[in-house]
């Protein structure tokens, strides 16, 4: 093969991998007295390499943070429920008994307490369990009514791909007991959306506009957080979020019309399609997926040299 | 740790060296069972040079060509300390069944 082709072969490679080792790559390829097919798939397989390593440098750090964020908002998130469930069956138990305190909801907020301590503490087996049991209760919350009400799987959407997301993130993380940097925003935003959940179960107590405002605030509060990491670190957890943030305009324009047709033909509901399914599973992984390359295009960008 | 990080690893225990250097000391130390390529040798390379395993010992030009020599790091010699401590101990075991098997069959190759 002549130097062109392979430095055309070479060119699969990450442009910071092709920087670093391009030359001396070329040296040994000219000189391996094998070229042939098989050189070209070991090339190629070598470039596949390393575009999956360059997005997966730095990682463990940046999951630990998704793990612990992602943690206190679920368990905030899984409070609201909880707590106004178990409120109502301590003042009116006599009436309603524990139809107020469904078997789900307590194990969803046990379960994201426990993956919010061991996520602190740098347990990933238990962090894990506790990721894997608050992931069913989300699963099976809107589950219980999708035959009756199919847009509510669409409605906890982002709450499933969140808890997807920490389950993976506490799989990849790094191990130890951690702070991170700014978790008191995130704290404050959990406290926010228990009381916007609050707000919310007391019915007519609380103007419209007022609850959007308050989940504004938590978002507002969860922004601080993440943008208050050292950029390299900020990066990669915008990428992680892209996931969550891709499941509200798939939800609100794409199954926009799904769900008001469900509202006004309650007598011949429509169910997600396999399609649809397909689509709610794909977009995340596509957001994750482009993000990073995104990242790591701007990466290079910004330091061509190593 | 797989058999080519072993290897490469082995190579620049011995001396520091370049990319087409680490791919000829691999097949005399295998008989020529082993030759890794291009591909398969920078990816190794630069996945040790992350985890502090090797580091750049020198640079040249050949031919306007750049010329890089790689050597263990301290981390990178008891990596590999450990890994041949933990191949050596299973090669015993191995060794003890087999010359058991032999006893077994009364001497005879099975």
């Amino acid at each position: 093969m002549t130097e062109i082709r392979y430095r055309r072969l070479l060119a699969l490679y990450p442009r910071d991998f092709r920087q670093e080792y391009g030359d001396e790559m070329l040296g040994v390829l000219m000189a391996d007295p094998r070229p042939g097919p098989a050189q070209v798939l070991d090339v190629a397989r070598g470039a596949v390499a390393a575009h999956l390593r360059g997005l997966w440098i730095g990682e463990g750090r940046a999951a630990r943070l998704v793990q612990i964020f992602g943690a206190m908002l679920l368990f905030a998130v899984a409070s609201r429920r909880f707590v106004g469930g178990l409120l109502a069956t301590v003042n009116h138990f006599d009436q309603v008994g524990w139809q107020n305190l469904p078997v789900t909801s307590s194990v969803r907020f046990v379960a994201w307490g426990v993956a919010l301590v061991a996520a602190l503490l740098g347990w990933r087996l238990l962090g894990a369990a506790g990721a894997a049991a608050g992931l069913a209760g989300e699963v099976l919350t809107p589950a219980g009514s999708y035959v009756e009400t199919p847009a509510t799987v669409l409605y906890a959407y982002w709450l499933i791909v969140s808890a997807v997301l920490v389950l993976i993130a506490g799989l990849v993380a790094d191990r130890g007991p951690v702070r991170p940097r700014g978790w008191q925003w995130v704290a404050a935003a959990g406290v926010v959306l228990v009381l916007q959940g609050r707000l919310e179960q007391s019915g007519s107590s609380g103007p419209y506009e007022l609850r959007w405002m308050l989940v504004l605030v938590a978002v507002a509060l969860a922004a601080v957080a993440i943008f208050r990491q050292e950029p390299r670190l900020r990066a990669r957890l915008l990428c992680w979020i892209a996931p969550v943030i891709a499941t509200v305009p798939l939800v609100e324009f794409g199954f926009a019309e799904f769900i008001v047709y469900n509202m006004g033909h309650p007598e011949s509901t429509r169910m997600i399609s396999p399609l649809q399914w397909a689509v709610l599973v794909v977009v995340p992984v596509v957001a994750f997926v482009g993000a990073s390359v995104l990242d790591r295009r701007g990466r290079v960008t910004a330091a061509p040299g190593r | 740790m797989n058999e080519p990080t072993f290897l490469i690893l082995t190579a620049l225990a011995g001396e520091s060296r370049h990319g087409y250097a680490v791919t000829e000391d691999v097949e005399q130390m295998t008989g020529g069972r082993v030759r890794l390529r291009a591909g398969t040798l920078y990816a190794a390379l630069d996945r040790l040079r992350g985890e502090g395993l090797i580091e750049v010992d020198r640079e040249e030009i050949v031919q306007s060509r750049l010329r890089r020599y790689y050597r263990l790091t301290a981390a990178g010699e008891q990596s590999l300390a450990a890994e041949t401590a933990r191949l050596r101990e299973q090669a015993t075991i191995a060794e003890g069944r087999l010359r058991a098997r032999r006893a077994d069959f009364g001497g005879a190759t099975a």
